[in-house]
């Protein structure tokens, strides 16, 4: 990237109406509210006092909780990769007959949503779940061979439902990657493990960066599964809810406080690391190229493995699919149920108002996503090309949504926008439509800009400016030359966005109405009335609709996960 | 490719109203615990009593009834809240959550069962319980009282529903540690209890709908939870499930009704309201869900058999109402920080 032919256009300053209106959004939106989260963890009665923090720190259950997600978190981060990485790798370069559908169903744990994820992995390895029951059967053995309680069982699940992070993010910047760099590094004499380490995986560290923070902070907030699995395992997200079940507000926020600090403190860690490790690859508009499995043995065995390892990641699926088939309170004793029926989807069609939200989780997932496109597009081209003061800033309120758990972000605008006070920016949402969409955008500003920031980073400036000095404005150039360049991050991010808010179920359940009330609610309703084979027909249809979103939107990702060869 | 995805998107958009815009017409939202077939019946009642008014409920956890009227207090969406433990409807009087409304059935209730400003009433009593499997436990050899889900038999057999976030665990425990006291107010001989339950528990159980499940596939033998649910359960599905009524004495707690302050429609909630506690709308609730009706006005012979046999067999423990209202929080505090997960390690056997 020439070192002295900076012309005027890279060096001119961000304009003032471009920075103004998303710093703006930033600050009433993300930081605002959460002032209040803050104020109430210090704010005891009438006066301003840290009894809160003191509590925390001096208790040894608190402490267990704080080292608790710490260590989960991080161990998460480290089993996504191992799984996640590989099998990117894996689908990106081998050829094989099935490759693209397999490749495809690699990402299906993203179809499953967290509530109803959590509930299939009892069904099939809890105590007297389908495999533990056939291990049981099979080995003769008079107890369960395995409990799925503690540590071990949250990072399980943990592991199925976040390696898709890696996965897909490898995948997009793979696809973005230009095979020369790895063929002139080959041609010079490195081997292919030296190619790996020193040309492919520093040209990927953006994407590993970007999939490491999304795990690390989907760990640090997730709920579901600690709350289902943990037995006596604390932490923090469960010791809020715990604090907020008992009445103890200021607790849950100063537990709040903590949980976030936590989060951002590994934020700020790995954007430091991640600093000056900026390099773009000249595209050529040249894919990678796959190479296609040509030695006998290996023809049959990659399939083979393709397809085992797959059915594995598909159980959970299959599962659901299986209860949503059983009758009401039939399956008791045996390993697999011995009735089945479809009273279940009968009772799903007769009963219309179990459709509404299926309709209202469309709705305000694709409301919210749109916002997420626009935004986050902005937000990227800001941040990856801006010329300003306040980026650091704008990168750390970016990311600020992830490290607050999805609990905080439902409580902070449930509280913000409970008043009409319109001269401090404040609103009625609470009870309206409008607030879970609002949830939701918030909640997937995160995902949807780090995905389109590494494609952004991905290739070089100087075609922008190529396209500057051949006359074109700003709003051309980010529509003929960045658009389409950062369309495989922004698709992506903006489909895990979607998919994402269709299930989402921690701030819903704080922030729904009867009228907006989402599938995952309903989903939960059915649960709390004894009818799992409902519930699993619901998730049915709700991964139905994730399916039937990525077969669409799979097609953006040209070039990567599913598109045309070459 | 990226029209057709601008084309599907506008369309998506602009087919989907949004909801809240339309006209509606009446409509009266419940929240409440009772689920699903209880409320679809007694909405279907109302609505048939009401012709153009539509009543729409959600089913959601008690304490999660609390903190939705807390956020929605500038906005409420919710016109009653049916279903429980007294002490939860006190806190939400004291809040200005909830509307005075006296019904007309209220003279027929004891003098406890309601708010003295009229702002709650109880509809049902609810026994708790000793409840087991009766495929893997003969009826003989149940725990016929609270001290006997100690007996080692029972060593890693006791499944517990989550207690912070159940009326009913925190109905048990409290009334527990009531007991255990004898009246001194010292709670350390009920700690010790609840320590050597925590013992033999093996699982804290997050829903009761688990609960159920872990129960009938036997990954526990013996729970305790409350009377018209495991009626329930024996009545609506094939799990080998049955229950003791505790020969000791059992909390029994009492269950109400309140209209919510600010609800959007008063008027249909008040009328909801005498509704569901009129003495027709008791004896189905009874017939069809097992539930003991608050009032004591009614002719015993328009009651369901099994409640006429249940009711003499049900002796409800006494405790003193104000101490356990004050307390229950604090010792719920202790047992989650103290006793939780710590009974093993202590060495009760």
């Amino acid at each position: 990237m020439g070192g002295g032919s900076q012309g005027r256009f890279v060096k001119r300053t961000t304009p003032l109406w471009l920075l103004l209106p998303v710093f703006g959004l930033f600050i009433w939106l993300v930081l605002y509210p959460h002032l209040f989260v803050l104020g109430d963890s210090l704010w005891i009665g009438e006066r301003l006092s840290l009894d809160g923090y003191r509590t925390f720190f001096t208790s040894r259950s608190e402490l267990e909780a704080l080292w608790g997600s710490l260590w989960i978190s991080g161990a998460s981060v480290l089993l996504s990769a191992m799984v996640g990485i590989p099998l990117a790798f894996f689908f990106t370069r081998y050829d094989f007959p099935g490759r693209s559908l397999l490749a495809a169903l690699a990402a299906v744990p993203v179809l499953l949503p967290p509530l109803v994820g959590v509930i299939a992995f009892l069904f099939l390895y809890g105590e007297s779940g389908i495999v533990t029951r056939s291990v049981q059967a099979a080995l003769g053995l008079e107890r369960a061979p395995w409990r799925m309680v503690g540590g071990w069982a949250i990072l399980l699940v943990h592991t199925y439902s976040m390696y898709v992070y890696f996965y897909l993010f490898t995948a997009a910047g793979l696809a973005r990657l230009d095979p020369s760099a790895m063929e002139a590094a080959e041609s010079l004499g490195a081997g292919r493990t030296r190619t790996l380490l020193r040309v492919t995986l520093p040209m990927l560290a953006p994407s590993l960066v970007a999939a490491s923070l999304l795990v690390f902070m989907t760990s640090m907030a997730s709920f579901s599964a600690p709350y289902i699995f943990g037995g006596g395992f604390r932490v923090l997200t469960t010791q809020i809810f715990q604090s907020k079940v008992s009445g103890e507000v200021t607790m849950a926020m100063v537990q709040t406080v903590v949980l976030a600090s936590a989060s951002l403190l590994f934020l700020w860690g790995l954007r430091r690391f991640d600093r000056g490790r900026e390099f773009a690859a000249v595209g050529k508009g040249v894919g990678a190229v796959r190479k296609p499995v040509r030695s006998p043995w290996a023809r049959t065995l990659v399939p083979t493995v393709a397809v085992a390892g797959v059915f594995v990641l598909l159980l959970p699926h299959l599962t659901l699919l299986l209860v949503s088939f059983v009758p009401q309170g039939t399956w008791t004793m045996e390993v697999l149920p011995s009735r089945y029926s479809l009273e279940n989807y009968r009772a799903l069609l007769e009963r219309p108002q179990l459709w509404t939200p299926v309709a209202n989780s469309l709705q305000m997932a694709t409301l919210a996503t749109a916002g997420n496109l626009v935004f986050c597009f902005v937000v990227a081209y800001l941040l990856v090309r801006g010329r300003f003061r306040g980026k650091g800033t704008m990168g750390f309120l970016t990311m600020l949504p992830w490290a607050l758990p999805g609990t905080v972000i439902a409580v902070a605008l449930a509280t913000t926008f409970s008043v009409n006070q319109p001269w401090f920016g404040r609103f009625i949402l609470v009870g309206s439509f409008w607030i879970l969409p609002l949830a939701y955008f918030l909640r997937n500003i995160p995902l949807v800009a780090q995905a389109t920031i590494a494609s952004f980073r991905q290739y070089d400036p100087s075609l922008e400016e190529a396209a500057y000095s051949l006359g074109a404005g700003w709003p051309t150039t980010m529509r003929r030359i960045a658009a389409p360049l950062v369309l495989p991050g922004l698709a992506a991010g903006g489909l895990l966005a979607w998919v994402t808010a269709l299930g989402e179920f921690v701030s819903s359940i704080l922030l729904y109405t009867y009228r907006s009330r989402p599938i995952s609610i309903e989903i939960l309703s059915q649960l709390r009335a004894f009818d799992f084979g409902a519930a699993a027909a619901l998730g049915v249809v709700l991964a139905c609709l994730m399916t039937a979103a990525f077969a669409l939107g799979g097609r953006f990702v040209q070039g990567g996960l599913t598109g045309p060869r070459g | 490719m990226k029209k057709a995805a601008t084309t599907l998107l506008a369309a998506a958009l602009l087919l989907a109203p949004v909801p809240g815009c339309g006209p509606d017409g009446d409509v009266l939202v419940v929240y409440t615990p009772h689920g699903r077939d209880l409320l679809e019946h007694f909405g279907e009642g109302f609505e048939a009593r009401h012709p153009g008014v539509q009543v729409h409920w959600l089913d959601m956890g008690s304490q999660e009834v609390l903190e939705r009227l807390r956020s929605e207090r500038a906005n409420p969406q919710a016109d009653v809240w049916w279903g429980a433990p007294d002490d939860m409807f006190i806190r939400a009087a004291e809040d200005g959550l909830l509307a005075s409304f006296p019904p007309s059935w209220a003279e027929h209730l004891a003098e406890d069962h309601m708010d003295p400003e009229s702002r709650w009433f109880a509809t049902f009593l609810t026994p708790e319980v000793i409840a087991y499997n009766s495929a893997a436990v003969p009826r003989s050899e149940a725990p016929r009282d609270w001290n006997d889900v100690l007996d080692p038999r029972w060593r890693d057999q006791v499944l517990i529903r989550e207690p912070l976030a159940s009326g009913t665990m925190r109905a048990i425990f409290a009334a527990i540690i009531y007991r255990e006291s004898e009246g001194t107010g010292d709670p350390t001989a009920g700690y010790d209890w609840l320590l050597r339950l925590d013992a033999q528990t093996k699982e804290y159980v997050l829903n009761p709908t688990l609960l159920y499940q872990k129960l009938a596939r036997q990954e526990g033998l013996v729970t305790l939870w409350n009377m018209p649910d495991i009626e329930t359960l024996k009545a609506t599905t094939d799990f080998p499930i049955d229950y003791t009524i505790p020969e000791g004495g059992t909390p029994v707690v009492v269950d109400g009704i309140a209209v919510v302050h600010g609800a959007p429609s008063p008027e249909l909630a008040q009328a909801f309201v005498e509704y569901v506690g009129s003495e027709e709308a008791l004896q189905e609730a009874a017939e069809h869900f097992f539930r003991i009706p608050a009032r004591t006005d009614l002719d015993p012979a328009g009651l369901p058999e099994w409640l006429r046999e249940a009711l003499p067999r049900i002796r409800p423990m006494e405790v003193e109402r104000a101490t356990l209202l004050e307390q229950t929080p604090v010792w719920m505090r202790h047992w989650d920080a103290n006793i939780r997960r710590r009974g093993q390690a202590q060495g009760y056997e």
